[in-house]
């Protein structure tokens, strides 16, 4: 017989949307400390689909179902982290950067990072410079997660960095970016700590970031 | 409910219109009416006799009505069947389907560790045999090569023992003579559970090839006459060379290759009526710089293609050709030719298309080709399975759902059809540049090798009978006594 654990990490490869909650309320049920059920299923499960992904054997669309699934079980596990005083591995603010107005590539990359077991301020698309700088100070986030999908808009990266360092926030805050123009060496050059090649690697990156991976 | 609605299954390839190859039909009659050919086997002379044909000497001619009879008597669509019972490894043979094999008899091999050129021995067999079975678009097996170091008529007795107990796919068996076929014959009945056994359902496919211009030779209708006797499915190909052996036009090189097989057609439908039977043969050029019947030549893919409408005109299947190349290694002309002929093969549904896996002319067998080739022919027939269009491939409740500035990738119908509707590719590299680096920037050339290699150390064929592998003993036995005796 299977632990609950390990059924819950297998429901979130299978990305079964519906299974997912139920179990983790079921584990509740059974007294599991809240924490155990995420760090021991759900993100057991989701790291899986990652080496999966990376390996070639699950396929993008597959690994959002996962994904998603992994969103349906926080949706009923949240609540009774908060209340028990756990902590999530870290916070992201996340945005398309000024002028773009595609947003699929961030979103993706936002649900792995939820998936991965960081909590996810989304700032939606075309997102001023400022507006990325309000949020560091309002929500206090780990790392910045910036995309474009555009040559033409990929420059606002470097902008949007600029202004966080005017703003003084550059020290407390790690930035990631990403999007199909985007590669390594551009990160590098607008000052950012890291790209991500795609939704996976994001995640995985975020991690590496908060030193979690 | 749809009325009066038509289907295009899948792309349409048409080259030559009705009244094109009602004309070249016509050349071939005319041919075999009035010219002939010149039959080097008496017993073949005295069917053909007695079917109608007029005899004079060597010359036999054969009277149109006699030629349609047996077209009319030959199956457009049969079955040869895996030996081991797998239906993923039969081969239905009719309208619309196209099957890819390698070819025979190169004198020379690509050895699978050095990557050099050498002569082709026996140990190379199963080598050949085990990537057939394993590569997805591969579905029938040929040797790739000529045996080397045997007994210089037991080449094909051991290629064909090396053959079969390493893939299940049908294979299409060559050979020198009456004596070998009897080998091989014997082996693949001993597996299919007797001859009756065989006859429902047979598992190899006999190969053999007329000389041109218009020379039916003894070996070849010695064992045209042995396979029809045992109700083996044939394959009858002649290999013209354009502007030599052949005339120098397209139209002219599909009537003569089409009479030369045409008259082993006639042979063996005397013999064993409704025998299948598959037309050759493999047309291309004399290539006049370099004197050599070359295999990547745009003029074989076209020559092929207007035998294969021919073919399909009368209601015959036929021996394609395609996944060859000139070059002597696995570079970008081979992988242009190789890919342009596997191609166009699949367009014209020509029945069996063998070959891939030549390099050099045919003068040298690759697996390396081999598993290139496979990565090309799935792209093709990606294309070739066509567009589909229904109420839910048109998706017009799926667009409305996602609706503006939405995204697909979580739609139920996304789920469906990602996996039918794209096609993945198994060597083509598709990662981004930080990947492609990380994994070491391997080329084309690297990962066709990787591929091999790691096919050849994991790839279990399913395996034959004990029965059959104490027949194959015996069979090797008897032959290499054959061969003492003889001598």
């Amino acid at each position: 017989m299977s632990t609950i654990y390990e059924r819950l990490s297998t429901v979130i490869i299978e990305g079964n949307e519906e299974k997912v909650p139920k179990l983790v309320q079921k584990g509740l049920d059974e007294g599991l400390v809240p924490k155990d059920i995420l760090d021991k299923g759900l993100i057991v499960g989701m790291n899986e689909v990652g080496a999966r992904f990376k390996r070639g054997d699950m396929f993008v669309p597959e690994v959002l179902m996962s994904a998603k699934s992994m969103q349906a079980g926080l949706e009923v596990l949240r609540p009774h982290l908060i209340a028990s005083g756990a902590k999530l591995i870290g916070k992201i603010v996340m945005g398309t950067v000024k002028g773009d107005l595609h947003d699929i590539c961030k979103n993706l990359v936002g649900m792995m990072c939820e998936g991965a077991g960081f909590e996810l301020i989304d700032l939606g698309f075309n997102v001023e410079p400022e507006k990325f700088v309000e949020a560091i100070k309002e929500y206090q986030p780990d790392i910045v997660g910036m995309s474009a999908l555009l040559t033409t808009t990929m420059r606002a990266m470097g902008y949007t960095i600029k202004a966080i360092e005017e703003a003084g926030l550059r020290d407390k805050v790690k930035i990631m970016v990403g999007g199909a123009p985007v590669d390594a060496e551009f990160a590098e050059r607008i000052g950012a700590d890291g790209y991500g090649s795609n939704a996976p690697s994001g995640a995985e990156l975020a991690k590496r970031l908060v030193g979690a991976a | 409910m749809r009325t009066n609605y038509r289907v295009n299954s899948g792309v349409r390839f048409q080259m030559l219109s009705k009244d094109q190859l009602q004309e070249l039909f016509e050349g071939v009659l005319h041919v075999l009416e009035y010219t002939g050919l010149d039959v080097h086997h008496d017993e073949a002379r005295d069917i053909l006799k007695k079917a109608g044909a007029w005899v004079d000497g060597l010359r036999v001619r054969i009277p149109s009505y006699l030629i349609k009879r047996s077209l009319e008597m030959a199956p457009r669509s049969f079955t040869v069947f895996a030996r081991d019972g797998n239906p993923k490894h039969d081969i239905h043979i009719g309208p619309g389907r196209a099957h890819f094999g390698p070819g025979p008899t190169c004198p020379n091999f690509i050895d699978v560790e050095t990557l050099e050129r050498r002569p082709y021995v026996k140990d190379d067999v199963p080598i050949v045999a085990k990537m057939v079975d394993a590569l997805p678009n591969i579905d029938f097996c040929e040797s790739l090569g000529t045996v080397s170091d045997v007994h210089h008529e037991l080449g094909a007795t051991y290629e064909f023992a090396g053959m079969f107990p390493n893939t299940s796919k049908p294979i299409v068996a060559w050979s020198y003579s009456w004596d070998d076929s009897a080998d091989i014959h014997k082996i693949a009945v001993a597996e299919a559970g007797g001859q009756e056994a065989f006859e429902k359902r047979p598992n190899y496919i006999h190969y053999c090839e007329p000389l041109s211009p218009l020379v039916s030779t003894f070996e070849a209708m010695d064992k045209l006459v042995f396979a029809a006797r045992h109700r083996v499915p044939l394959i009858f190909t002649p290999c013209p060379l354009a502007g030599g052996t052949g005339p120098v036009t397209a139209a002219g090189m599909i009537i003569q290759a089409a009479a030369e097989s045409w008259m082993g057609l006639t042979v063996a439908q005397a013999i064993q009526p409704g025998l299948p039977f598959i037309m050759g043969g493999v047309l291309s050029v004399l290539d006049m710089n370099s004197m050599i019947l070359a295999y990547g030549a745009p003029e074989l893919s076209l020559m092929m293609a207007g035998i294969t409408e021919l073919a399909h005109y009368v209601g015959l299947p036929v021996w394609q050709t395609g996944g060859c190349t000139d070059s002597k290694t696995l570079d970008e002309q081979a992988a242009i030719e190789g890919s342009l002929s596997c191609f166009f093969s699949a367009l014209t549904a020509g029945d069996l298309c063998h070959d891939v896996g030549y390099t050099e002319s045919a003068m040298t067998g690759s697996v390396f080709q081999l598993a290139m080739m496979d990565e090309a022919i799935g792209y093709s027939r990606r294309i070739t399975r066509g567009i589909e269009v229904n109420e839910d491939t048109l998706a017009v409740d799926v667009i409305r759902n996602v609706g503006p500035n939405g995204h697909y990738l979580y739609e139920k119908h996304t789920h469906r059809y990602y996996k039918t509707e794209f096609w993945y590719p198994n060597l083509c590299d598709r990662r981004n540049f930080e990947e492609w680096s990380e994994m070491g920037r391997m080329t084309m050339r690297d990962r066709v090798v990787a591929r091999v290699q790691d096919i050849l150390a994991s790839h279990q064929p399913s395996p034959i009978k004990p029965e059959t592998e104490k027949v194959i003993r015996e069979v090797l036995e008897a032959a290499e006594d054959r061969v003492k005796e003889e001598a």
